[in-house]
C-alpha cells in the first residue's frame, strides 16, 4: 500500500515539475555575465522564459527611405546634464568627449565632405523633460544621438527614441534595467552596474571573506538600482546585507546613518553615490573611528573624491569600466588631444562618449544617412562586436550591453591604481 | 466489485476523485466575471463612464458579438499610403469616429471621409505633427489627439493645445489618450494625467502619489469605473475612480531577465498598453501578452501559442476578442483561437493563420494583405477593421 502511494506521489510530482520544462522556453542561458551560481531561482527551478538571449530585431519600415542630398551638415544629437543638475561636471566631460570625436571626424572630411554637427540638449530632470528633448532632436533631423547619465532621464529618453526610431548609443548610464527594456534602438558602450556588482561581491565575499556587510547608498534610482545586484547576489551566496542606510544627493552630514552602522560593527562597508558624497562619507567613517574596509561605486574614481576624502581614501576599493592608466596608444592619443583641447583630464564619461560618437560616425560611413540602416549596422552583432574603442573592446550581449571585463580600482598612495577584475571564485564544496 | 471497493487504495482514490469533482463544479458555478467581482452596481450604472465602445455595446450589442464562438476573419484589405493622400507612410494610431476615420501619422493628422483623405498639421493648430494617440469623447464629440509635443483638442473645427506651459499636463510627449466619460486620461513622458472637461481641473499621477517606481507611463485605458495605466518598469497601475484608490500589478518574480512563471501575474515590468473589455484586462509588453480575468493571470509568448511576436506595440479589445499589434503582424485572440494577419515579404499578398495553441488549423490566403507587418495601431467597428502600420494604413472587412 505504502509503496503504491509513494509511486503515485512521485508520479504526480514528476508531472508537476516537468510541466514547466515541457512548456517553457526549453533553453537555458545566461546573459549579462551572470555567474552560474547566482542565476535567479536556478537553485530551485528553471524559469519559464529567459529574455535578452538573442538581440531584438527591428521589423519596421524605413530602410528604403533615400538619403537626403541637400544637407549642409550631418546632425548628431547629444543629451546630457549640462545645467541644473548635481552631475553637471560629468555631463560636461561627456559633452567634451563627444565634441572631440566630432571635431576629429570633421578634420578627416566629415561625411563625404559634409561636416558633422552636434546638436546639444540639456537633460534637465524635471517632469520628463528628457522626452521632450528627444522629440526636439527628432525635429532637428538628427541621425543618431548619445546620452545620458542619469538613470531616470535615460529611461524617459529611450521611450521617446523608440517612438521616434532614432538610435541612441549610451556612454554613461550604468542602470542595468536601461537595456532590459527590449528596445531595438539602444546600445550601451559603458559596462553597467551589474558588472560592477558581481566584481565587488566576488571581492568582498569570496576573496576578502567579509560576511557581514553594511550598505550606505543614495536614495535615488542610481543607488537603488546600482546596489540591487550586489544585494541580490550577496543574499544568494548566503550573506544578506546586515543594514542598509540611505542619504540624499547634496547632503553633507552622514553621521546619523554612520552611527547606526557603527553600532552593529559590520566587517565591511559598501557605499553607492556620487564623488562628493562618497568622499564625505569616507572621511566621516574614519572620523567616527570606524576602521572597516570600504568598497564603493565607480563614481568614486574621480579627483573630487580623492580631494574630499584626503588621506582617508587610502585602501578604498571600487570598480572602473576601463583602465585610465592603460598604455594603449589609441587611448594615450585621445587623452593627450583631450587635455590639449579642454585643459582637463578626461574621465570615464568623456572616454565612453568619444567611443559612442565614433561608433555612430563609423556606422554612418558604412550605410549612409538612413536611421534604420544606422541602427541595423550598429546592432547587427557583427560590425561592432569586438570593436576596439579607446576604452577597450566592445563585447555586446543580447541586450546590447557592453559586458567586456572591467577593472578594479584601489586607492594606493593617494592615487587610484587599476587592475583587472579577478575571476569569479566558486563556492567551496 | 465489492472486493474491489473494499480495497483501501481504490476507496481513497474514489473519495479523492469525488471531492475534486465537487470542488471543480462548485468553483465553476460560483465563478463570476471580473466585472461582477470588482465593480459595484453603482459603478455599472454610472452612465458618464462611457466610451465609444460602451455606447456601441448599448446600442446594438458589442461589435464582434460572435467572437467567442466564431473568431472574426478579415479580408478584402485596402491599403493607403502617402501617394494616396496620407501625410506620411508612418502611421501611429487609428480611430474610427462615425463616418470618419482618424489616423495619426508622423507628419500630421489624416482624416478619411467620403473616400478622401484630408491632412491637418501644426499650421492648422496641432500641438505637434507627430500624432501618436487619438480618442473621441462620446459626451461632447471632441477629438483628443496625443502628440509628440502636447495634447490637442479638436472641437467644432478648432484646435486647442494643452502643454506643460499652459495647463496641468505632466509632460508634452503624450503616448496615449483615453476619454472616459467627462475625463480625458493621458499617459505621458512624465506621468499620467487626467483632465476633467467639465471643471477643467487637472490631476497628475506620478511616483509621488501613485504606486509607480518612476513616472514612466506609456498607455492608459479604462472601463467599469477603473483606469489602467501601463507603467514602463512598473507593470500596471489600477486606479478606482470612485474610491480614488490605487492597486498595482507587477511581475512577481522581480527579475527583468526572466519570467519565472507565465501565469503568476503580469509577465514583465515593462508594459506598453492595457485594454479592458468584457471583464478581461489585456496587458501588452515587449515580452509577450498577459490576460487577467480578475482572479487569474495568464501569460502568452510566441513560442507557446499563436501569438506571432512577443514585441507588442498596442492592444485593443472588442468584446471577447483582443487585437494585438506586433512587429510581425496583427494577432487576434478570443482566449481560444488565434488568427494572425501577415504580409508576404516579397509581394503585397499575405495570409491569415488560424491557430489553436501551437497548432496551425488553417491558412487563409489574402490578396492583398495588410500594408506592413509592423502594426502600431488598430480600431474595429461593426465588420470593419483599420490598422496603422509602420508603412501605410489598412482597411479590412469581415469575411466570415
Amino acid at each position: 500500500m505504502k509503496t503504491l502511494f509513494r509511486i503515485l506521489v512521485n508520479f504526480v510530482l514528476f508531472l508537476l515539475l516537468s510541466f514547466f520544462y515541457v512548456n517553457g522556453q526549453g533553453k537555458v542561458a545566461n546573459y549579462g555575465n551572470i555567474p552560474d551560481e547566482v542565476v535567479a531561482f536556478r537553485k530551485y527551478r528553471e524559469a519559464y522564459k529567459y529574455h535578452f538571449i538573442e538581440p531584438m530585431q527591428f521589423y519596421g519600415a524605413g530602410r528604403e527611405k533615400p538619403a537626403p542630398t541637400d544637407l549642409e551638415e550631418v546632425r548628431l544629437g547629444f543629451l546630457g546634464p549640462l545645467e541644473g543638475s548635481m552631475i553637471v561636471d560629468l555631463g560636461m566631460q561627456m559633452l567634451q568627449g563627444s565634441m572631440l570625436a566630432i571635431e576629429e571626424a570633421n578634420n578627416k572630411g566629415g561625411y563625404n565632405g559634409t561636416p558633422f554637427k552636434l546638436m546639444v540638449h540639456n537633460d534637465f530632470g524635471l517632469w520628463g523633460a528628457a522626452a521632450n528633448e528627444v522629440i526636439k532632436m527628432d525635429d532637428e533631423g538628427i541621425w543618431a544621438w548619445v546620452g545620458t547619465i542619469d538613470d531616470i532621464n535615460s529611461h524617459v529618453a529611450i521611450r521617446a527614441t523608440l517612438k521616434s526610431e532614432i538610435l541612441v548609443v549610451n556612454p554613461g548610464n550604468p542602470d542595468p534595467t536601461y537595456t532590459e527594456t527590449a528596445i531595438p534602438w539602444v546600445i550601451r558602450v559603458i559596462p553597467d552596474d551589474r558588472q560592477s556588482c558581481y566584481a565587488l561581491v566576488n571581492r568582498v565575499y569570496r576573496i576578502d571573506n567579509y560576511p557581514r556587510v553594511a550598505v550606505i547608498r543614495t536614495t535615488g534610482r542610481y543607488g537603488r538600482e546600482g546596489t540591487k545586484h550586489f544585494n541580490r547576489t550577496a543574499t544568494r551566496l548566503g550573506f544578506p546585507i546586515i543594514i542598509e542606510e540611505r542619504f540624499n544627493d547634496g547632503e553633507s552630514d552622514f553621521k546619523p546613518q554612520l552611527e547606526r552602522i557603527k553600532k552593529i560593527s559590520p566587517d565591511a562597508i559598501l557605499m553607492w553615490g556620487n564623488a562628493r558624497e562618497s568622499g564625505l562619507i569616507v572621511k566621516q567613517i574614519r572620523e567616527l573611528g570606524m576602521e572597516q574596509p570600504i568598497f564603493g561605486s565607480d563614481r568614486m574614481v574621480s579627483p573630487e573624491f580623492l580631494k574630499i576624502a584626503g588621506k582617508h581614501a587610502e585602501g578604498v576599493v571600487t570598480t572602473c569600466q576601463y583602465n585610465p592608466n592603460t598604455d594603449d596608444p589609441k587611448y594615450k592619443a585621445f587623452k593627450a588631444n583631450y587635455v590639449k583641447r579642454f585643459d582637463q583630464e578626461p574621465d570615464v564619461f568623456a572616454a565612453h562618449a568619444y567611443d559612442a560618437i565614433n561608433i555612430i560616425i563609423e556606422a554612418i560611413h558604412k550605410v549612409g544617412l538612413n536611421r534604420v540602416l544606422i541602427r541595423d549596422v550598429a546592432t547587427d552583432m557583427k560590425t561592432f562586436q569586438g570593436h576596439e574603442g579607446i576604452t577597450g573592446i566592445m563585447i555586446f550581449d543580447g541586450a546590447w550591453n557592453n559586458i567586456r571585463p572591467i577593472f578594479m580600482a584601489e586607492v594606493r598612495n593617494g592615487k587610484f591604481e587599476f587592475y583587472p577584475v579577478p575571476p569569479w571564485v566558486q563556492a567551496k564544496q | 466489485m465489492k472486493k474491489l471497493i473494499k480495497k483501501k487504495l481504490v476507496r481513497y482514490t474514489l473519495l479523492i476523485v469525488v471531492i475534486l469533482g465537487v470542488t471543480i463544479i462548485g468553483v465553476t458555478l460560483n465563478r463570476r466575471s471580473f466585472a461582477d467581482q470588482n465593480v459595484s452596481g453603482r459603478d455599472r450604472d454610472l452612465t458618464d463612464f462611457s466610451t465609444i465602445e460602451s455606447l456601441e455595446k448599448a446600442r446594438k450589442g458589442y461589435n464582434v458579438k460572435n467572437g467567442a464562438e466564431k473568431m472574426p476573419v478579415y479580408g478584402n484589405w485596402q491599403n493607403f499610403y502617402k501617394k494616396d493622400g496620407l501625410p506620411s507612410d508612418k502611421a501611429y494610431t487609428v480611430r474610427i469616429n462615425g463616418d470618419q476615420v482618424l489616423v495619426g501619422t508622423h507628419d500630421g493628422l489624416a482624416v478619411y471621409e467620403n473616400g478622401k483623405w484630408r491632412t491637418y498639421t501644426t499650421e492648422d493648430g496641432l500641438a505637434h505633427n507627430g500624432v501618436v494617440s487619438i480618442d473621441v469623447s462620446v459626451l461632447t464629440g471632441d477629438v483628443w489627439l496625443g502628440t509628440l509635443g502636447g495634447l490637442t483638442r479638436w472641437s467644432a473645427g478648432k484646435f486647442e493645445t494643452f502643454d506643460q506651459f499652459n495647463s496641468g499636463m505632466p509632460n508634452d510627449l503624450v503616448y496615449s489618450v483615453f476619454c472616459f466619460g467627462k475625463d480625458v486620461w493621458m499617459a505621458t513622458g512624465g506621468g499620467a494625467g487626467s483632465y476633467d472637461s467639465y471643471t477643467k481641473k487637472w490631476e497628475i499621477f506620478t511616483e509621488q502619489n501613485a504606486p509607480m517606481h518612476e513616472p514612466w507611463t506609456y498607455s492608459v485605458s479604462a472601463g467599469d469605473g477603473k483606469v489602467w495605466i501601463a507603467c514602463w518598469g512598473g507593470g500596471v497601475v489600477e486606479y478606482n475612480i470612485e474610491t480614488k484608490q490605487f492597486r498595482d500589478y507587477n511581475d512577481p518574480d522581480g527579475f527583468m531577465e526572466i519570467d519565472l512563471d507565465p501565469d503568476d501575474g503580469v509577465i514583465h515590468a515593462i508594459t506598453t498598453a492595457t485594454y479592458y473589455a468584457e471583464g478581461i484586462l489585456w496587458v501588452a509588453t515587449y515580452f509577450g501578452l498577459s490576460r487577467y480575468d480578475g482572479r487569474n493571470w495568464k501569460g502568452y509568448f510566441d513560442h507557446d501559442c499563436g501569438l506571432i511576436s512577443n514585441f507588442i506595440n498596442f492592444v485593443r479589445a472588442e468584446g471577447p476578442v483582443a487585437f494585438i499589434c506586433t512587429d510581425l503582424g496583427l494577432s487576434t485572440f478570443n482566449s481560444d483561437t488565434w488568427i494572425t494577419y501577415k504580409r508576404n515579404d516579397n509581394n503585397e499578398d499575405g495570409k491569415a493563420i488560424v491557430m489553436k495553441g501551437t497548432e496551425v488549423i488553417k491558412e487563409i490566403p489574402l490578396s492583398p494583405s495588410i500594408s506592413h507587418n509592423f502594426v502600431i495601431g488598430v480600431d474595429v467597428e461593426d465588420d470593419v477593421i483599420w490598422l496603422a502600420t509602420s508603412k501605410g494604413v489598412s482597411r479590412g472587412e469581415r469575411i466570415n
